[in-house]
């Protein structure tokens, strides 16, 4: 059939596709914020991780998942130097942070630990005011100047001050679970860092404190970097931009336990078409 | 070098395997549809299509049946990875299914509307051939999926073809005894009747792809013509 001969302007479908913008807002451009390169860590000389690779980019969310003892706390404190707390531990291969060696001979841990904070799984504040909690490290740290906006304007961003703010003086023991998760995340923004590394940030709380974290994490990734250690699988797909899968190689005498890095990719990605079967069988509940 | 686990999340398992065995009788039930609507056309058999009819409403319960398997168990069990896209892909070929069932009913009710109407035979022995293609179509859609078979499902693609071709035989044989005021409003009934059971095979197709999706992660169509 011949086609129809028509005189009304042709309907344009093409370009009508509307532009969705979503929670999952990334930086336009990827960048590098620390370059892990082929990491071992050992206690007393026994690997408790070996052979992890990975970047992390700026801006982003990252979210390591995996079964106990495959090496993913281990692996986040290696982002501040915590583990150079403990003796027995050695740090081999190279994490560059901005392209520089944080394990070089040069960096200070203690200004490591300023700009790459840290948030507890157990809720940890000082048995001080609420104020004093938040106003801690910038003391400590020589940050005197403005104080109080500085307390006032972490608390904010920590989601915390319409909750506290009448109340400053007042011990941050009194305060719920939630909220002393909450001010834990606020006295590590008080020292302006520029990454939040989280171990387990939520699993002592209840699940709509936990809502709260999350939510507080997608606001604050605009301005900072986060990485996050989760047991709850259900929790990196919604909060993590990127997903990397740890487990365990036990060695062929099963008196070994190293933890390597499976997988790394798009969270979306790992948790609909994961490529390795490691990682499918673990975030499907079938092995863990 | 894992040592051997014991099973995990069981009931999981077991629910998904009941969803996909809940969704093989469907297909069953559909095929046995179709397999009367067929001969109903080609018998001019008024009964048997109003049997047709009736029979949708089993393919409907089981349709909400399966649907809701889906509903409850992504609430609850929050399926990801490969059993994400295996709920994605059941959720999907659950309507295909209903939706041929459909395609049935309407066979079945231009049959009764034709009832006394001279038909002609040429077409009929289209018909029968349409039929059997659907039919065959439907089975390799569904084995596919049961076996995960990816080159099966895109071998669909090429029965598709088949099914295809007959439509355009029958349409142009309409064409040529189109002159015939005797079987002219039958014939025009009956283009819908091919045209259904074209629409059949293109659904089987569709399973087809939602297999291929369940296996390799990513979706396509096999072929960007619209059907």
């Amino acid at each position: 059939m011949p086609p129809m001969e028509t005189t009304a302007a042709p309907v344009k479908i093409a370009g009508m596709r509307v532009e969705t913008a979503g929670a999952r807002e990334l930086p336009a451009q990827r960048e590098v914020l620390f370059d892990v390169k082929d990491l071992r860590v050992t206690y007393a000389g026994v690997p408790a991780l070996d052979g992890v690779s990975l970047e992390i980019y700026r801006n982003y969310i990252t979210a390591f998942i995996g079964p106990s003892g495959c090496g993913k706390s281990t692996f986040i404190r290696c982002f501040n130097r915590l583990n150079d707390m403990i003796p027995s531990a050695s740090v081999e291969g190279s994490v560059l942070y901005h392209g520089e060696d944080l394990y070089g001979k040069d960096v200070d841990p203690v200004e490591v630990r300023k700009l790459i904070g840290m948030v507890f799984q157990k809720p940890n504040p000082f048995p001080k005011s609420i104020y004093d909690n938040i106003a801690f490290g910038p003391r400590v740290l020589g940050m005197k100047d403005g104080l109080d906006e500085r307390v006032e304007q972490a608390l904010h961003q920590a989601a915390l001050w319409d909750e506290v703010k009448d109340r400053l003086k007042e011990s941050a023991l009194s305060l719920s679970g939630g909220q002393q998760q909450r001010l834990c995340i606020a006295r590590c923004l008080a020292v302006e860092p520029e990454v939040i590394l989280m171990d387990e940030p939520a699993s002592a709380l209840d699940p709509i404190s936990t809502t709260r974290i999350e939510d507080l994490m997608h606001e604050l990734k605009r301005n900072y970097t986060i990485v996050i250690v989760t047991h709850n699988m259900q929790q990196a797909a919604r909060v993590a931009d990127k997903t990397a899968f740890f487990s365990v190689d036990v060695a062929p005498d099963g008196n070994r336990r190293t933890g390597i890095l499976v997988e790394y990719d798009d969270t979306s990605k790992i948790f609909t078409t994961p490529a390795d079967k490691r990682t499918e069988d673990y975030v499907t509940g079938r092995f863990g | 070098m894992s040592e051997p686990r014991p099973p995990a999340r069981v009931s999981f398992q077991e629910e998904l395997d009941q969803l996909e065995a809940a969704l093989r009788e469907e297909g069953e039930l559909v095929l046995r549809s179709l397999r009367a609507a067929v001969e109903a056309v080609c018998s001019q058999d008024v009964e048997l299509a109003e049997e047709v009819i009736a029979f949708d409403d089993d393919i409907d319960s089981q349709y909400f049946e399966v649907e809701q398997g889906i509903e409850l168990l992504l609430a609850r069990q929050t399926p990801v990875a490969s059993d994400l896209r295996l709920v994605l892909a059941l959720l999907k070929d659950n309507l295909h299914l209903e939706r041929m069932g459909d395609l049935c009913t309407t066979i079945a009710k231009l049959t009764k509307l034709t009832k006394g109407l001279p038909p002609d035979d040429t077409l009929l022995e289209g018909f029968k051939e349409m039929g059997e293609r659907a039919e065959q179509m439907i089975r390799v859609a569904l084995r596919s999926l049961q076996q995960r078979d990816r080159v099966a499902a895109e071998s669909l693609l090429e029965l598709d073809e088949l099914i295809d071709r007959a439509n355009r035989r029958v349409v142009n044989r309409l064409l040529e005894i189109g002159h015939d005021l005797e079987v002219r409003e039958w014939g025009l009934r009956m283009i819908l009747v091919s045209r259904c059971l074209e629409r059949i095979g293109d659904h089987a197709v569709d399973i087809g792809e939602q297999t291929a999706y369940l296996v390799t992660g990513e979706f396509r169509e096999f072929t960007d013509a619209s059907h």
